[in-house]
């Protein structure tokens, strides 16, 4: 077993590594992407009535389909439906990005609902405006609280993006299969992949846990996971 | 242009044209979930009450397989079950060992969702009151009694809400299964596609048909447990 992982892992580990800058890529973009849409989302939802039914739905239906479904959705309908992404790149950030953003959308919604309102008032009261109240008093504290769960969906997005492989991205789990359908030996190249991908995942989830009981410790916030 | 293409995108009748074809592929999802769903569920069962054992050996071990499922993605586990596991076997037990896209996609998904159900399991159990228990050991009830007259029902019920969406969840997940050649309704689609090459209304369809399942599904599952809570149930 040593052997074969020293002729099929060792050798290509340049492959490997390319697909690997690709995955943190995609998996950084999409993310920052769907953070931006999602606080988008939430904020309409909260303080648009005219507009909330949209983000509803938005949230909804991004919640509701597979992002399997959502990819192949992106890569083939968009192109013709909106004459972009032009590449397969971009389909696969913005359909991982649609589908986190409905999450985070909610996860800020529950932060912000979390919150005390009696503190709003409070600054309303003491003359902050209601841009000052929510820049001031409300994010901040949202931020705080919900940071284990937006990291979490850091975690999300990384277990998401293995299957951006499927439209030909060549992120590590398309190199992993390229490398398995050339030689038929799948053994130590997939479960070297598959422990760097559970690996990753692992530290993610334990960061956000640490950074919940950190906050509790510290700010007696009852942060959420 | 724009118009005709968002026409055409959304005249789902080659959707309906091709029902026959596309149920079929549905009905696979359905049976994937419904044997991934019990096998992930008796895993988890089993997995949530070894890591309330009183044995450090079997916590750890327990704690473990958790957190390896929980943290592996789906799409990796499905893959590695299908090309390495049955290799691994055949090895180990030196017999040629096979396994079927369906058995492996029904492995995969019911390995990786016992994970997370096994948490919300101990949640459940965790949230019955001391009391109770104790209340069932001073009436002079073994351990397994009380688990199975005390502790189960009310952990069960508590975790309702919460188990049904991890549900949810993995029938979502079902849809990967289409990669290894499982004929879903992902596959079909694909199959249709090829032939008729018209992926705008196939995918928009699919998306609007998985929308449809997984909405009215957590749609259901609130007002359940709405009225649970309003009975004091969950």
């Amino acid at each position: 077993m040593l052997d074969n992982f020293n002729r099929f892992v060792i050798p290509n580990i340049d492959l490997l590594a390319q697909g690997l800058w690709v995955t943190v890529r995609i998996c950084t973009i999409a993310f920052a992407m769907a953070v931006v849409i999602g606080a988008i989302a939430c904020l309409v939802r909260l303080y648009l009535p005219g507009l909330r039914i949209v983000a509803i739905a938005y949230i909804e239906i991004s919640r509701a389909t597979p992002i399997l479904v959502q990819l192949l959705w992106v890569n083939y309908v968009w192109p013709e439906l909106f004459g972009f992404p032009k590449t397969v790149e971009w389909a696969g950030i913005i359909a991982l990005a649609i589908q986190s953003s409905g999450y985070l959308a909610e996860t800020f919604r529950s932060g912000i609902e979390g919150l005390p309102r009696g503190q709003v008032e409070a600054s309303l009261a003491v003359g902050m405006s209601r841009l000052q109240t929510f820049r001031r008093i409300v994010v901040p504290q949202v931020l705080l609280v919900m940071s284990p769960s937006i990291i979490n969906q850091l975690a999300v997005v990384v277990k998401a993006s293995t299957l951006v492989s499927v439209i030909a991205i060549p992120d590590l789990m398309y190199d992993a299969l390229k490398i398995v359908n050339q030689w038929f030996e799948p053994i130590e190249v997939l479960t070297s992949v598959a422990a760097l991908y559970i690996l990753t995942i692992f530290l993610l989830s334990a960061i956000a846990k640490w950074v919940a009981d950190h906050f509790r410790e510290k700010y007696g916030l009852d942060a959420h996971v | 242009m724009m118009s005709e293409t968002l026409r055409q995108s959304l005249d789902l009748s080659i959707f309906w044209e091709y029902r026959a074809t596309l149920a079929v592929g549905l009905l696979q999802n359905l049976y994937i979930f419904l044997a991934s769903a019990s096998l992930a569920m008796a895993l988890a069962l089993v997995i949530s009450l070894s890591r309330l054992s009183g044995k450090m050996w079997l916590r750890a071990i327990s704690t473990c397989y958790v957190e390896l499922f929980r943290n592996t993605p789906e799409f990796v586990l499905l893959i590695w079950v299908y090309y390495v596991l049955p290799i691994l076997l055949s090895r180990l037990l030196s017999t040629q060992f096979s396994l079927t896209a369906f058995v492996a996609s029904v492995l995969g998904l019911g390995f990786a969702y016992s994970g997370f159900l096994s948490e919300t399991i101990r949640a459940g159990i965790q949230s019955v009151p001391r009391g109770h228990i104790e209340a069932g050991v001073s009436l002079g009830m073994r351990e397994r009694t009380i688990l199975r007259r005390i502790v189960l029902p009310q952990a069960l019920r508590r975790m309702l809400p919460e188990a049904l969406s991890q549900l949810v969840s993995l029938f979502k997940a079902t849809s990967i299964v289409s990669l290894v050649a499982v004929p879903d309704i992902m596959y079909q689609v694909s199959m249709v596609n090829v032939d008729q090459m018209q992926p705008l209304p196939l995918y928009t369809g699919a998306a609007l048909l998985f929308c449809l399942v997984i909405i009215t599904a957590t749609q259901m599952i609130q007002i359940l447990s709405d009225r649970w809570r309003r009975r004091g149930w969950a």
